[in-house]
């Protein structure tokens, strides 16, 4: 059972150790600290970016210059200076890598640490999935069922992307996303910035002027991709900030499930990750987007942990699209993010299933946004939040129909459990209806876990930090129900962990 | 933030102040500095003929219940058309009562503009069962700003019902400020009718503290004026303190309503319940933003908050701002919003059954606001306020 793994956890883990805390000792190119046009310049230079794609850099950089932060989330941290990190870094070892046996033993090792055997992968079969037989495949053959391609970023640069072949035998681009500018340049200038545009805020700014790497997926029209895309990423060096932009296509009538994971060494100093993703659904197609969040939350007394800033929007571009977002969130000093669905295609769908844990110092500040404009469309929304020790959750989303969205739909479920009287729950949803023909629910609540459960499951001989995580795990398992197999394990030990010393 | 910014002619009508806008987070979607698109200069002192005023009281569905009654005309406190309580536990001293400092732009316009006022306090003990009625009326005369400003003290024990009624002609920004509070176990009803002209602009702010023990009964209807904003804070200050607040909006053509509401409890046991029922129809739109506050060791909070809307029409509007927020562990707090127009099902069930469609409409409607006129306690009140809910439906006039 699951469930018990959760308790021995629990139970062995001492507080406040964080599993992924620890450092590669690796040289590192930097860019000098601070941010003008030259550093800029500088980034794309390193990239080998072509001329148009250094423009969009200047542009949202002037942009970037003219904002202020964002001050209406429910987090506080003392003010970032942006002019003392470094927004360039990349392990000095791997310039450009053709393949696996290039790339610097060091960084092989990190990832096996971090539980992501990369070279395994490329030799071995993978880890097949439950319940899913070939019926997943498309050109790719049966024997590509089940495996996991990754991408994984260390610090500012794209390590190594597996399956890579295999993936392009089915038509499916899955690489880099500094790869892409140079290789499918038609592609990146099309979509980029399409969803997420240069100005949309400070961090998506910021982001689009140093962004230093990340995934670029493109699946061809009616192609199922044979197997689940992941990336991995990871901040390394110490006073650098993470800039990773991904982009995600899915054309007509394709299909593509997509995992992200992140983690960072444990420091003293705060790290700043400003993310951007950008996932495009055109008619019938559909994207489904999970992220495991693990960056360092900081120590009990909140010193350290990292900032994580993100932008994440989805556009159902066509009739009949579906984009679906799964986040579990249990790491970062401060979380602000919320990714969002624009319901544009007529009768399209947007679903949003979240875990967000907050134990400690930690601050999270996250939600979606529903933005119905097409006729028929539909939404989703299930956010569940848990708060212990000191910490602050807040769900803030927003869910709006046009005018023209006739007959829009959406559910909206948060619920929020509290642990111990130190923490706060909050919920702030914004809900527009601009036609009669909307219907809208929303519904919240907030408890802590009954002491009739409680009693219930330690009269069956269950110790109260086993019981805890029992129902904790009941709590949020509509969520856990919507990530792919092979995390849905991972998840609830990290459930487990992330409540550690909650309780008592 | 912005010193250069113009102020618009309704802002130096008002001496300069600036007015609440799109980029306050209260403000989102009630942008006063557009909406309010003409000056309504501070206004002086206006004679009205007795008669004039008599007419006005009369329109009121209240008018003929046995009450006492305190009247404004024209934001000025007139003791002679005022019918006061019977009862020698009622104490009723005219002038300003202090207003606690706030930075609050409605409660900072009436800091500013107040011109008259009362404080009407309740023995301890007592048990006033005639209803009060504070009845504050505008008459029709150039566009201006009335501001008026009452306190209210209930002391232990005691128990009241207490009507606001704001009702007039013509176009006039008229701008209240109450602060009610309730002491140890007391008890009170209280209706607001909103009934202003259809051409006037309502900013309304409202205190309430409770006591232990206290009980609240809390109604509002908001019908007139075109455009509306009410602020409400009730800080639940007293253990075992029981609020229950609920709200109707009757709006069309282009009326705006918008309500915020703010429930703090600070002490443990209390209990909260908000019930808000919104019907739209043509352009209207209507606002509800609740936030429900549980403060660190408010446990054995039991808070609930819903508001649900109707929308009669294509074009009308609801929007929402259910918030919770909450620093205590061992509570059972919730909310719910819900929008939508007339379930299909249901009307066609009662055509199916020979009944009419503008009638249909009607009997659903009434449904759907009703659970919130049940916190009305006094029956003749429900009843008034029911024959105004009935007599804004019939005059839909069947839109289909």
């Amino acid at each position: 059972m699951a469930d018990t793994d959760t308790i021995e956890l629990v139970k062995d883990i001492d507080v406040d150790k964080y599993k992924y805390g620890f450092t590669t000792d690796i040289e590192s190119e930097l860019a000098p600290k601070g941010l003008n046009e030259s550093i800029v310049r500088f980034i794309s230079e390193k990239k080998r970016e072509p001329e148009w794609m250094l423009e969009w850099r200047l542009g949202a950089y002037r942009r970037w210059v003219e904002m202020t932060e964002p001050t209406w989330a429910r987090v506080h941290y003392p003010k970032i200076d942006f002019q003392d990190l470094h927004y360039y870094a990349a392990p000095k070892s791997m310039a450009a890598p053709k393949s696996l046996d290039e790339i610097d033993p060091k960084l092989l090792e990190t990832y096996a640490k971090l539980g992501i055997p990369l070279k395994e992968q490329e030799i071995l079969a993978g880890v097949r999935r439950q319940g899913e037989s070939s019926e997943l495949d498309s050109e790719g053959g049966g024997e590509t069922a089940g495996r996991v391609a990754i991408d994984a970023v260390f610090d500012s640069v794209s390590v190594v992307t597996t399956f890579k072949d295999e993936l392009a035998k089915a038509g499916v681009i899955f690489c880099s996303m500094s790869e892409a500018v140079r290789e499918h340049p038609e592609l990146v200038q099309k979509y980029l910035g399409s969803v997420v545009p240069q100005g949309d805020n400070f961090y998506a700014a910021l982001n689009s002027a140093v962004f230093s790497d990340g995934s670029f997926v493109y699946v061809p029209p009616n192609t199922r991709c044979p197997m689940e895309l992941s990336t991995y990423f990871r901040i390394n060096e110490r006073n650098t900030g993470q800039f990773e932009r991904t982009l995600i296509i899915a054309d007509r009538g394709a299909y593509v499930s997509y995992l992200e994971g992140c983690t960072a060494p444990t420091r003293d100093e705060n790290q700043l990750h400003a993310a951007v993703v950008e996932l495009i659904a055109l008619e019938d197609a559909e994207i489904k987007y999970s992220t495991v969040q693990n960056w360092y939350p900081g120590d009990k007394e909140g010193k350290g942990g990292v900032y994580n800033f993100v932008t994440k929007r989805g556009d159902c571009r066509g009739r009949n699209a579906k984009i679906s977002w799964t986040q579990v969130e249990t790491g970062s000093a401060i979380t602000w993010k919320y990714p969002s669905c624009i319901l544009r295609g007529d009768n399209s769908r947007g679903e949003f299933y979240s875990i967000a844990i907050s134990n400690g110092r930690q601050q999270v500040d996250s939600g979606t946004k529903m933005i119905h404009l097409g006729k028929n469309t539909s939404s989703r929304i299930i956010s569940k939040g848990i708060a212990a020790g000191r910490s602050d959750n807040t769900y803030r989303g927003l869910v709006t129909a046009h005018r023209k969205a006739t007959n829009a739909r959406n559910f909206t479920q948060c619920d929020s459990l509290l642990i111990g009287d130190k923490c706060g729950a909050h919920t702030v949803p914004y809900i527009e209806a601009k036609t009669s023909t909307a219907q809208f629910e929303h519904e919240a609540t907030t408890s802590k876990i009954s002491d009739d459960q409680l009693f219930y499951c330690m009269s069956r001989g269950l110790s109260e930090e086993e019981a805890v995580a029992l129902i904790v795990n009941g709590f949020v398992r509509d969520v856990l129900q919507q990530l792919p197999m092979e995390f849905m394990a991972e998840t609830q030990k990290l459930i487990g962990i992330s409540l550690e010393g909650s309780v008592g | 933030m912005n010193i250069a910014v113009n102020l618009t002619p309704a802002e130096l009508a008002l001496g300069g102040m600036m007015l609440p806008h799109a980029r306050m987070e209260d403000w989102r979607w009630t942008n006063l500095r557009t909406l309010i698109d003409r000056p309504y200069p501070p206004g002086g002192k206006i004679a009205v003929a007795a008669k004039e005023i008599a007419r006005l009281r009369d329109t009121s569905p209240l008018a003929r219940m046995p009450a006492a009654r305190l009247v404004f005309v024209n934001g000025a406190f007139s003791q002679g058309e005022s019918r006061f309580p019977a009862s020698g536990e009622v104490g009723i001293r005219p002038g300003l009562p202090r207003l606690s400092a706030s930075d609050e732009p409605v409660a900072s316009l009436n800091a500013n503009f107040a011109t008259d006022g009362l404080t009407l306090t309740i023995r301890s003990g007592a048990n006033i069962d005639t209803p009060i009625e504070l009845l504050f009326l505008a008459t029709d005369a150039d566009p201006r700003t009335i501001a008026t400003r009452v306190a209210v003290d209930i002391g232990a024990g005691a128990s009241a019902t207490l009507i606001e009624t704001f009702a007039g002609e013509g176009s006039y920004l008229a701008n209240s400020a109450v602060s009610i509070a309730l002491g140890e176990g007391a008890r009170l009803d209280r209706v607001t009718l909103e009934r202003q002209a259809p051409g006037a602009i309502h900013l309304a702010d409202r205190d309430v503290t409770l006591q232990g023990r206290a009980v609240l009964r809390d109604f509002t209807l908001t019908a007139g004026a075109k455009l509306n904003r009410q602020n409400a804070r009730y800080t639940l200050a007293g253990e075992h303190a029981d609020a229950r607040i609920a709200g109707a909006y009757l709006l069309g053509g282009r009326q705006h309503a918008d309500t915020r509401l703010v429930v703090r409890h600070a002490k443990p046991h209390c209990t909260s319940r908000e019930i808000f029922k919104c019907v739209m129809d043509d352009h209207a739109r209507g606002i509800f933003q609740g936030k429900v506050i549980v403060d660190p060791g408010a446990q054995k909070t039991d808070g609930k908050q819903s508001s649900h809307a109707l929308l009669l029409s294509e074009t009308a509007e609801f929007d929402a701002k259910p918030e919770l927020e909450i620093f205590a562990d061992d509570v059972v707090c919730g909310h719910g919003a819900t929008s939508g127009d007339l379930d299909h099902n249901h009307l066609f069930y009662l055509r199916s059954r020979g009944i009419p469609e503008r009638e249909a409409k009607a009997m659903l409607v009434a449904a759907f606001v009703e659970e919130a006129f049940e916190t009305i306690g006094n029956d003749h009140i429900r009843a008034a306020l029911g024959e105004i809910a009935t007599g804004w439906l019939a005059s839909r006039g069947g839109a289909s």
